[in-house]
């Protein structure tokens, strides 16, 4: 069964994953503003992992957010897998999400009261509902990611680094042609943060699914195709 | 293929939360099954407490009643003379009627003295009793039917009741339910086999008058056109319906306003606890609900799922204080008589489901409001 094929026009695998042009975001805080984004141009290979790199309140969550259709443009359009979701509304773009992109979140990234593979499996069930498909897809996922015996384990029951590998197959479970990953390291230690890079690289690339992992630590590029430097707000591809 | 089963998924999701929540999810339950039953409890003692006290009213056969108006409504204190009652008789639409005399004895039942209420009605069909479930209506002097809860203290079907002092003899031949009068045991029988009864116990008694005479309308006229009619003509009678005598005798009114006021508070406390137990929730679970919002889930999948919990628990809780409440509506407490009322439990689980599901709008709400923007930053809702 075709997922989300058909609105994206499959037949052009090598259509970019993500193109932004003249992206801005400003947010408004009181009578202050904050332009958190400013004329953000870039654009993501089908098949691409980059990093997007830049010290903290530099703006990769706001351009991750935007990217993602969890966020609005202040201007500037946004195109995913050739599907231009600028003007979606607040319906459109919560389906969007749910079909076309993964999240793997900053902070919070799993529900306590699921278990992992019930974790992978819930949005499918709260959405499309695509059954047993997204049962063997979500155990696909857990016996790659090394999580088949963990698999009933309710997300207290896992370390740090399991839970993270949860999050990463959960951001998997539809298919995406766009993963976001929001410093998917930075609770983890060196060794484990390592691992969980490798671990994405490998399934996204093994996929030829494209990812914007956002970071500021340097060493993560050494796993991404291409570096995105974010600074105040401003872009240098 | 998606929106076929559409609330699958929403019952999936709230399945899982109320299993790994089983003690927080299961006191609710035990709390609102525990407020039904003593809701369903207190409504039958009233019922029950009522009855007891004017069922000989409620279950007799005359439609009207006529009191004399310093008697308050109360057949212990109206005295009808036969000057008062010629002017009732003769008022026009009055169809038939009959005189019922009522008196409190001392009687000897099953060996024991114990008190009891004597109605003695002069024609059947104007206050013979309308709920026999046993034997046969008193036609001859010295026969009675007696209230049915009342058998195993000696009120039995064919059991001899004997009337303190003078030693009257009364034989039980049929027995009737919810007769009860002044939660006393309380016999029916003709007017003779009362005027002997009083006679008996009173030798210095020269006749024994009526408390209340009953009338019937004659063909076209209503009972409520009887009633104003009687009391235009005749000064000195208090006319009333049946329902109006049961509600106006003295205590039964406020009997019923004191229930009230405990209904009302279990009413309210019902949907308070549901709402806010809800609300508390929601707002605990509101940084998953909003991740599960920023992947993409509609907000209708969550608020159908909230919804699913309501109900769940609601249905289950208001389950439980109905099994509480089944075994303990068919015994005695006291000398009140209780019954299964099917019509409180019907009316309480609706109207309890309903506020209980409206309480949880509050929580709804906040579900709605979630801007799923927030799992980027992890601040949730309740803002
Ligand atoms: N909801 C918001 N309201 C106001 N200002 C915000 C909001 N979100 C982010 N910002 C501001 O926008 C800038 C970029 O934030 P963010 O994208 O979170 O940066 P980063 O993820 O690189 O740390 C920061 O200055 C931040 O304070
Ligand atoms: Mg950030």
């Amino acid at each position: 069964m075709t997922t989300v094929g058909q609105e994206q026009e499959q037949e052009q695998p090598t259509r970019p994953a993500l193109e932004m042009v003249g992206v801005r975001k400003v947010y408004k805080m009181g009578d202050e503003e904050v332009v958190a984004l400013d004329h953000a141009t870039l654009m993501i290979g089908a098949d691409e992992v980059v990093a997007l790199l830049g010290p903290s309140g530099s703006g990769k969550t706001t351009l991750c957010s935007i990217a993602g259709g969890l966020l609005a443009p202040t201007a500037g359009s946004v195109v995913v897998g050739g599907q231009d979701i600028t003007g979606y509304n607040a319906k459109r773009l919560a389906k969007f999400r749910q079909e076309t992109v993964g999240f793997v979140f900053q902070s919070v990234n799993l529900v306590p009261f699921l278990t992992a593979r019930e974790n992978l499996l819930v949005v499918d069930q709260l959405g499309r509902r695509t059954g047993k498909a997204a049962r063997d897809r979500a155990d696909q996922l857990l016996e790659e990611l090394g999580l088949a015996d963990r698999r009933d384990n309710l997300p207290s029951q896992l370390s740090g680094g399991q839970r993270q590998r949860v999050a990463i197959g959960r951001s998997l479970m539809n298919e995406p042609l766009l993963v976001l990953f929001d410093e998917p390291t930075s609770a983890l230690d060196t060794e484990l943060g390592e691992q969980v890079m490798e671990l994405i690289r490998t399934e996204m690339k093994s996929r030829g699914t494209a990812a914007v992992v956002v970071t500021h630590d340097e060493r993560i590029v050494h796993y991404t195709d291409r570096t995105m430097h974010i600074v105040d707000g401003v872009l240098h591809a | 293929m998606s929106d076929r089963y559409p609330s699958y998924g929403a019952v999936f999701l709230a399945l899982k939360e109320m299993r790994r929540a089983l003690v927080r999810f299961g006191l609710l339950m035990a709390s609102i099954g525990l407020l039904v039953f003593l809701i369903l409890f207190q409504q039958t003692l009233q019922t029950g407490l009522i009855t007891s006290f004017v069922g000989a009213i409620r279950h007799q056969s005359a439609p009207v009643l006529v009191y004399s108006v310093d008697g308050r409504r109360n057949l212990q204190g109206s005295i009808i003379t036969s000057d008062l009652q010629k002017k009732i008789v003769a008022v026009p639409g009055v169809g038939s009627a009959g005189e019922i005399g009522q008196g409190s004895f001392s009687v000897t039942a099953g060996s024991k003295l114990t008190s009891a209420a004597i109605i003695g009605y002069q024609t059947e069909g104007l206050g013979s009793p309308t709920t026999l479930v046993s034997g046969r209506l008193a036609h001859a002097d010295g026969e009675v039917v007696a209230l049915a809860s009342s058998a195993g203290d000696g009120f039995g079907l064919g059991d001899t009741v004997v009337v303190q002092p003078g030693g009257l003899k009364l034989r039980v031949v049929g027995q009737a339910t919810e007769i009860g009068y002044q939660a006393s045991p309380t016999l029916f029988s003709t007017y003779p086999t009362f005027e002997q009864a009083v006679l008996a116990a009173n030798p210095d008694a020269r006749a024994a008058l009526p408390a209340v005479i009953a009338v019937a309308p004659a063909p076209g006229t209503t009972d409520a056109e009887l009633v104003a009619r009687i009391n235009d003509a005749v000064p000195g009678a208090d006319a009333v319906t049946r329902a109006d005598a049961v509600a106006s005798t003295p205590g039964v009114a406020q009997v019923q306003q004191s229930f009230q006021v405990i209904f009302l508070l279990f009413g309210l406390v019902v949907p308070l606890v549901t709402g806010l137990f809800f609300l508390i929730v929601t707002l605990q679970k509101a940084s998953s609900l909003t991740l599960l919002r920023a992947l993409g889930a509609p907000s209708s999948a969550l608020v159908r799922s909230l919804l699913f919990q309501v109900s769940l628990v609601l249905v289950i809780g208001i389950g439980i204080g109905i099994a509480l409440y089944t075994p303990l509506s068919s015994q005695t407490l006291g000398s009140i008589p209780l019954s299964f009322q099917t019509g409180a439990v019907v009316l309480w689980s609706v109207v309890l489901f309903v506020l209980g599901l409206l309480s949880a709008l509050v929580a709804v709400r906040r579900v709605l409001r979630i801007d799923p923007i927030e799992a980027t930053t992890g601040a949730g809702l309740g803002r």
